[in-house]
């Protein structure tokens, strides 16, 4: 990596060579770490920044929060989506500055609520219900280690999982009150949306991104059951949303995971 | 319908119902939606039905404690502070309340339960003092044991300690979430309108500890004492919803020479506190000696010992 420090970064264009880090797309990825990483890729699309989607085993532990995604621009890695908006920000690209103060604190209550419901959700229902972490969450996220390796660091990450959510209330919930909470999220990003083409009328903001990560890659990923996903379908506005923005943003890229597929 | 649902809460101080935000947010929701809930506030949690507070019984003798439950559970009692708002600021509530939950909680924790002089001066010598006498030695360090855990698993940092670079990120969200919330707000009276709802008891439930205790380290407070509309906002709910708190801290106030008084009174009380223990431990140890009979041995080495005791004397004279 070269160090050039004495440059400010705010000054420095936006390289070619951008790179985004995240797990081996086939066989490693989870649903939250690839919703995550499809909100930072459909954000970066907006801001018309191209950037090069790199596939590593070892991602989780290249990334300096331990978080998936993250991107490596010129000398500076940065990781999660909304340290990546400021990031972009300070090189001249935002996709909020048309905002008021009032609609600005609704987008960032809304991602919160993203967060906070949605992430939350996909995260329980990899690692809290027996079957999926079972069947799916485990093997695949310790694809690329051997044995004990792979035993010992899925045991662990669902360990680490689950005393998050007793931290912070949901170690009692059954798998039906998630659902039941993914619908009221929906419900409230459904009647926030209304008819309009993005959140906030015409121009899509770092909110859109969001959203589009998560509902594009609950519907289009196949899970033990398949409830999760028609909690979503059942709100068409927010689907039309997802057809739109994969439409506007990744057509040439997405030819073979078309949502149209799914729907 | 005939017999109340209960309510278990921590008892209040500094012109608040109660100290605690979980508890606080449930009564004003309780107060906004007009249930006619029966309020013990306590301050042995180990009183309550769960073991911890707040906790609502209801009469089909069922025991809630997330205050999310609590208030699902009144809505469903037809006491619903959010009927009157659309299907859209449903939908803002919910962001809302999220946003403060990532954004603010973790630094209300620190500050009140991490950060080392605000914990030792304020929250746990509250807490030791009001809890009743076993429980006061070990309940105080359990609570701040659990929540700088959980403040760890938010983070997700396992080691996480009190430092100036977390205090300087975890207050620049909360000052973010501050303001963002102080825009929703603007000059209107409640967020949606005239009449609260279940997120104005979410903020008021957060912000009224920040802006009313007596924190040593006070950072945060200086925040949002700086903004206005939030800072009336919690004063006219007190004022209108519980208004006997508020007047009890109002009565304490404007009477300042009173509080001296206390500071005399309290002097002499701790003075008695430690004579009297001084005295008991005096007992005791005379006691242990009488029983085991190291007495008649003492008295024996009275003697014995005291040559020893005038040798220093005479010494200091030779010189």
């Amino acid at each position: 990596m070269n160090v050039c420090v004495f440059i400010p970064t705010a000054a420095e264009p936006w390289p070619e060579n951008a790179t985004l880090y995240q797990p081996l797309k086939e066989d490693q990825i989870l649903l939250s770490d690839c919703a995550s990483s499809l909100a930072v890729q459909a954000y970066l699309r907006m801001c018309g920044l191209p950037v090069q989607v790199v596939c590593r085993a070892n991602a989780e532990y290249m990334s300096p929060s331990g978080k998936i995604p993250f991107i490596h621009v010129g000398n500076q890695v940065v990781s999660e989506l909304g340290p990546i908006v400021q990031f972009t920000k300070a090189k001249g690209h935002s996709l909020s500055d048309g905002l008021d103060d009032v609609q600005r604190a609704e987008m960032k209550a809304y991602m919160e609520l993203v967060n906070n419901m949605l992430l939350t959700a996909e995260l329980f229902i990899q690692w809290c219900d027996d079957a999926t972490a079972a069947e799916i969450s485990r093997p695949r996220y310790s694809s690329p280690y051997s044995w004990p390796l792979n035993n010992i660091l899925a045991y662990q990450k669902q360990w680490e999982v689950r005393r998050k959510m007793n931290a912070i209330g949901w170690g009692g919930k059954t798998l039906e009150q998630v659902y039941e909470d993914v619908s009221q999220c929906c419900q409230a990003l459904s009647q926030r949306l209304g008819t309009q083409p993005y959140f906030f009328s015409k121009q899509p903001t770092e909110l859109d991104a969001l959203v589009f990560g998560h509902l594009f890659t609950i519907i289009t990923t196949r899970l033990t059951s398949g409830e999760l996903a028609e909690r979503i379908k059942g709100f068409s506005n927010l689907l039309s949303f997802c057809r739109r923005i994969e439409q506007t943003y990744f057509e040439d890229k997405t030819k073979n995971t078309k949502l149209s597929k799914f729907v | 319908m005939a017999t109340p649902d209960e309510l278990f809460c921590w008892e209040g101080d500094f012109g608040l119902p109660s100290v605690s935000t979980e508890c606080l947010l449930v009564l004003a929701y309780a107060q906004f939606a007009g249930a006619p809930l029966k309020v013990h506030k306590i301050s042995n949690p180990w009183r309550s039905p769960s073991g911890s507070l707040p906790a609502l019984r209801t009469n089909q003798n069922e025991t809630l404690t997330r205050p999310a439950d609590i208030i699902i559970h009144l809505r469903k009692q037809k006491f619903n502070a959010d009927y009157d708002l659309s299907a859209k600021e449903g939908a803002d509530s919910l962001a809302f309340i999220s946003l403060m939950e990532e954004k603010l909680v973790p630094a209300l924790i620190y500050t009140f339960w991490v950060e080392p002089k605000n914990y030792v001066e304020l929250t746990r010598s509250w807490y030791s003092e009001h809890m009743p006498f076993p429980l006061s030695l070990f309940l105080p360090g359990r609570m701040q044991r659990h929540q700088l855990d959980k403040l760890r698993l938010l983070r997700e940092d396992a080691s996480l300690e009190a430092g100036d670079e977390l205090e300087k990120e975890l207050y620049r969200d909360a000052m973010e979430c501050i303001n963002l919330l102080s825009q929703r707000l603007g000059s209107q009276k409640f967020f949606f309108g005239d009449s609260p709802s279940s997120l104005d008891a979410y903020v008021f439930g957060h912000l009224a500890p920040l802006l009313k205790s007596r924190l040593p380290n006070a950072k945060l407070q200086q925040h949002l004492k700086s903004v206005e509309n939030l800072t009336h906002f919690c004063s006219d709910i007190l004022l209108l919803y519980f208004p006997r708190d508020a007047r009890e801290n109002s009565n304490q106030k404007p009477s300042s020479a009173a509080e001296a008084g206390g500071d005399g009174d309290e002097v002499p009380y701790k003075r008695r506190k430690q004579l009297l223990s001084a005295l008991f431990a005096l007992g005791a140890m005379l006691s242990y000696a009488f029983l085991t009979g190291i007495v008649s041995i003492q008295h024996q080495q009275g003697a014995l010992l005291e040559p020893p005791h005038h040798n220093p004397e005479q010494d200091e004279e030779d010189g």
